[in-house]
């Protein structure tokens, strides 16, 4: 019977209920919808970054990455690989080279980023591939083939076809070069990656470098689910326990970007809670003037002996019923337009410079997607439902300073 | 015979300092069971303020308050509302009921306070709606319903969870005289079958003139006493 009241009584002002109830939604859609574009946006340069760099998680010689040079590399981590790619949540593992060297060509020199990959893994999975611009990109076979972005080939006036020589100094510190013809040339939009990156395959830059056959100086994990990333990287550790490797998570990799996000992300978070005061005022206004209005009819109801809890549990049901309504509104619109931009995505390229965005070196697509999580969905929705709750008890103290006799003269 | 209501000595004073208004002047009065019994006086003669002390609503600067026997002055605010609750039916001059329930729903709630099952309430209700006139208008809301009809439903809330007592704050004020006159009909013969106990406060003449006892309040003071 308190149920039906509450219900009842919530449609009493049935226009008030009823902008409440749209403005709880429409904050709340607002609010899920930029969560999950939010997210979708990280999800995105999480992803392009581990695929770029070396996955979600790193495994490295220790002193690596303090003094990144060459002869502190993995020797022969086939085994382990092996073991890691029998795991659950496992996408693929990659081996990589990274090392530094000059390119030089008849027209000048530049310092590059050199990265050995193995060509069969990494079309698979770097955002490289779909931004190459001319030629193709390196297949197996290919020895001195090398992939360059189009920033470094404008400096060295190279097209696809054109050589160029690779000079770096090997792992005993010995100068070493060997020539290099370029396969395709890629443009992603951030300078640094277009400017600097070199993709060769891994066995060219072995040989180049003089590492030992299987030898890497990353072994790179790819989850196939990024939230499992902390269970994996235990697993993993548990492996090399004994074995002189150190496993880096993706944000120990790319900090730029891990700070990026986490700035970005309490940033939206200050907006959200604004967002959310605001929603939440409109609905103290509601509920507390829905109080006062009815002031005798409380006194009356307290008259007839109505315990003053009974009439809280009346007043939380109908804040309950106003926010539930409000958030399954928002919910339905704002999980809509998410799921659609997380379907469909946006392009976004119009509102770009022609240098395209990059953050912290992660170019990001001009096709934005969102990601929608049932944790943004219910947990947006639970905390402005909980907060209608919370503020609902605030009206309630209205009822213990109802004066009966007075309220009823 | 076991007084239902008994007061002794009751003042109340209002206001601070230099302004205090005396309202109730020392009233000794005693309800025995079965009475109905009208209270008159004319406006600010303290009749309100009367019943309210005899609800628990109000508490008197002095004196004693005894409800079947149990001393009320010194009772808690939740156990005056349990007495409320379970042992004094109230019926104001303007209705007072809940807009957004039933007719039905409005004389059931007293019961649901009370712990009351859903079915055995509904029929203990739908019996007493028969009984004070409004069978078939169960289903109505306050707002279909005529001031008298109205009045019935809190009539019937007022006798559903059969309280001791029934306090009336000038029930007849605000319909017109044949519908007053319907509504003294029905308290009578509530009083007269069951035994109900009725204490009115009114300025309607023919409540006073139907009534088996009539105090007259004036000045805070009970100027006059007649029994039939």
């Amino acid at each position: 019977m308190l149920i039906r009241l509450a219900w009842r009584s919530i449609w009493r002002n049935r226009r008030r209920t009823i902008i409440t109830v749209t403005s709880i939604g429409f904050g709340l859609a607002i609010a899920i919808f930029f969560i999950c574009l939010a997210e979708g946006v990280y999800a995105q340069l999480v992803r392009d970054g581990v695929r770029l760099q070396s996955g979600h998680i790193t495994l490295e010689h220790p002193e690596y990455r303090n003094a990144p040079a060459i002869d502190l590399f993995l020797d022969r981590p086939d085994s382990l690989r092996a073991e890691i790619n029998t795991f659950s949540d496992v996408a693929l593992t990659k081996l990589v080279i990274l090392g530094q060297g000059v390119a030089k060509t008849g027209t000048g020199s530049v310092g590059v980023a050199v990265m050995g990959v193995e060509p069969s893994v990494e079309v698979l999975l770097s955002p490289i591939i779909k931004t190459i611009i001319s030629g193709r990109y390196l297949v197996d076979s290919d020895n001195s083939k090398i992939v360059i972005g189009s920033k470094l080939a404008k400096r060295l006036h190279l097209k696809e076809g054109k050589k160029l020589v690779l000079t770096t100094n090997d792992i005993t510190g010995a100068l070493t070069e060997d020539l290099c013809r370029v396969a395709g040339i890629f443009e992603t939009g951030s300078e640094e990656i277009d400017g600097y990156i070199v993709h060769a395959p891994i066995r060219f830059l072995r040989a180049l470098y003089n590492m030992p056959e299987g030898s890497a100086t990353q072994l790179g994990i790819v989850l196939s689910a990024p939230e499992s990333q902390n269970k994996i990287k235990k697993r993993v550790e548990a492996l090399i326990i004994n074995k002189h490797i150190t496993a880096y998570p993706w944000q120990e990799i790319l900090p730029e970007l891990a700070s990026y996000i986490k700035l970005d992300r309490g940033s939206n978070l200050i907006f959200q809670a604004i967002l959310i005061f605001l929603i939440l005022f409109t609905i103290f206004n509601t509920i507390f003037m829905s109080v006062l209005e009815r002031n005798r009819e409380f006194a009356m109801l307290l008259a007839i002996g109505t315990h003053p809890a009974l009439l809280k549990y009346q007043l939380l049901l109908e804040s309950f019923f106003i926010g539930l309504i409000g958030c399954c509104a928002g919910l339905i619109f704002g999980g809509t337009a998410s799921y659609a931009l997380q379907a469909k995505g946006f392009d976004l390229a119009n509102l770009y410079t022609a240098e395209g965005a990059s953050i912290s070196g992660v170019v990001l697509s001009s096709v934005i997607h969102a990601r929608v999580t049932p944790m943004i969905l219910l947990g947006t929705s639970g905390i402005v439902l909980a907060a209608t709750l919370l503020l609902s008890m605030v009206s309630m103290k209205r009822i213990d300073t109802i004066q009966i006799t007075d309220t009823l003269r | 015979m076991n007084p239902i209501v008994k007061l002794q000595g009751i003042t109340k004073d209002y206001g601070q300092g230099d302004i205090i208004v005396h309202a109730l002047r020392g009233i000794d009065i005693t309800i025995n069971p079965g009475d109905f019994t009208a209270m008159a006086g004319p406006s600010g003669s303290g009749k309100s303020t009367l019943l309210n002390i005899i609800s628990g609503l109000d508490r008197p600067t002095s004196g004693t308050v005894e409800i079947e026997n149990l001393t009320i002055n010194t009772m808690s605010r939740t156990e005056l509302s349990r007495l409320r609750r379970d042992r004094i039916g109230l019926i104001f001059q303007s209705y007072n009921l809940i807009p957004v329930l039933t007719a039905l729903e409005n004389t059931e709630y007293i019961l649901m306070l009370k712990g009351m099952p859903v079915k055995e309430r509904q029929d203990i209700v739908r019996e007493l709606l028969k009984e004070v006139g409004l069978e078939g208008m169960e289903n109505r809301f306050p707002r279909e319903l005529s001031g008298g009809q109205q009045q019935r439903v809190a009539i019937a809330r007022a006798i559903a969870s059969e309280p001791a007592l029934v306090l009336a704050d000038e029930p007849t004020a605000n319909v017109d005289s044949k519908t007053a006159s319907g509504l003294l009909d029905l308290m009578e013969r509530l009083n007269k079958e069951k035994k109900i106990t009725f204490l009115f406060s009114t300025h309607d003449k023919n409540v006073m003139a139907r009534a088996d006892k009539l105090l007259w309040l004036k000045d805070g003071k009970i100027n006059d006493y007649r029994t039939a």
